[in-house]
């Protein structure tokens, strides 16, 4: 593999500051899975985060033309659900910040079903999405926008977000635990105007990466920008989910990619690369 | 310094008749192990014979399959077993079966390494 070092700019434009640029031809630089909260035992974790999958890395060979590669260099990171409808793998990096600014998330990502029928099948995979995990003195924020490519079988292509923000539970016994999961179907709204068809490609091995960036403010806790290939939204009117803050994670900043089957065929989301940045004043990037 | 990652292929699930774990790209290491942790077992196999009978399968594209020759065994009361393999190209996962009328709950590992 690489000499660890990094991703080169390339197709980005990261704020003043790169927090992270990761390739993955160095490894999974920090991305992992994500697991649900527990006490004593596996078994009081919230079942819907018994099984997210976790992140691998992928040199995208496929059965027909072979190994195709990432974007930058030969290894993605990639995100393989189970062959079951509604299954998600998710890979999560988890930070903290230093400074209330702008952060900037960038990255080029591909999405596809497994390639086991010879048909288009352009509708198998339902969702890929990503998400900020932050707090501050006052809150928990959690953006979270999602690309509905299908639903039911039926081709969607627009971007989503989610403001509600579900309820905790009580893990087990010592109350010190709670837990909550915020990747349901339920509760995505459609974004004002965020319909958008991408490049999907005509058969299930073919592999087009999009350009994806998204701004968001610490000190305002708000939406800045969105950005998806040639389309830009209006993503300041939108609302995050919010809920009060937690006892233990103060100046968080976790981003996580998920991508989420539409039937019973594994889906597959390739990440390669992904940099995060941030608008840092003097006196703090010291 | 090397790269070495492993990977949760399956967490506090149960395991009975055939199993196999989700496909694994593996392309950049040399060498992986797949480790089986018991978390609970129910019923016992027949006398001499295992609890669990593994063995490695290798594939080229993650969806076909061929035995690669390793095995993975674990006996009655034994609470973790490994298969160790290398040159395997760019897929792996685990294949087996439980024994007649025995449930296991299991973690399972894969550790690579370049």
């Amino acid at each position: 593999m690489a000499t660890p070092g990094g991703a080169s700019r390339g197709p980005f434009a990261p704020l003043s500051t790169v927090l992270c640029s990761d390739d993955f031809d160095a490894g999974l630089q920090g991305w992992t899975g994500l697991i649900g909260n527990y006490e004593d035992s596996l078994d009081n974790m919230l079942p819907q985060y018994a099984d997210l999958r976790p992140p691998m890395l992928s040199n995208a060979t496929v059965w027909d033309t072979g190994t195709g590669g990432s974007a930058a260099g030969t290894y993605a990171m990639k995100l393989a659900t189970r062959p079951r409808r509604g299954s998600l793998a998710v890979g999560i990096k988890r930070l903290t910040y230093r400074q209330a600014g702008l952060i900037q998330l960038e990255a080029l990502f591909a999405f596809k079903p497994e390639a086991s029928h010879l048909r288009l099948s352009e509708t198998d995979v339902g969702s890929v999405g990503l998400l900020f995990d932050l707090q501050d003195e006052r809150q928990r924020v959690m953006p979270h926008l999602r690309y509905l490519n299908a639903l039911d079988g039926e081709a969607v292509g627009r971007w989503q977000f989610k403001r509600r923000a579900p309820g905790f539970a009580d893990i087990g016994t010592s109350g010190q635990t709670r837990s909550h999961y915020h990747l349901a179907p339920e509760d995505w709204e459609d974004l004002p105007g965020g319909g958008q068809l991408l490049c999907y490609n005509e058969i299930a091995t073919k592999l087009n990466w999009h350009y994806l960036r998204l701004g968001f403010d610490l000190g305002s806790m708000s939406y800045a920008y969105l950005q998806c290939n040639d389309r830009h939204f209006d993503v300041r009117p939108l609302e995050p989910m919010r809920m009060p803050a937690m006892a233990n994670l103060w100046c968080m900043l976790n981003v996580a990619f998920w991508v989420e089957a539409g039937t019973d065929k594994r889906a597959f989301l390739y990440l390669d690369s992904i940099v995060l940045s941030a608008d840092l004043h003097p006196c703090a990037s010291a | 310094m090397r790269q070495c990652l492993t990977a949760v292929v399956d967490r506090n699930v149960t395991w009975d008749g055939d199993f196999a774990t989700e496909p694994w790209e593996a392309a950049w290491a040399r060498e992986a192990i797949f480790f089986v942790r018991l978390l609970a077992a129910d019923g016992e196999p027949a006398p001499d014979q295992p609890v669990l009978a593994g063995r490695v399968q290798l594939s080229p594209d993650g969806m076909h399959w061929c035995d690669e020759g390793t095995e993975l065994r674990l006996a009655a009361g034994q609470g973790l077993g490994l298969a160790r393999v290398s040159h395997f190209g760019g897929w792996l996962r685990l294949r087996g079966t439980i024994a007649p009328g025995v449930r296991l709950r299991v973690i399972a590992y894969l550790t690579l390494k370049d």
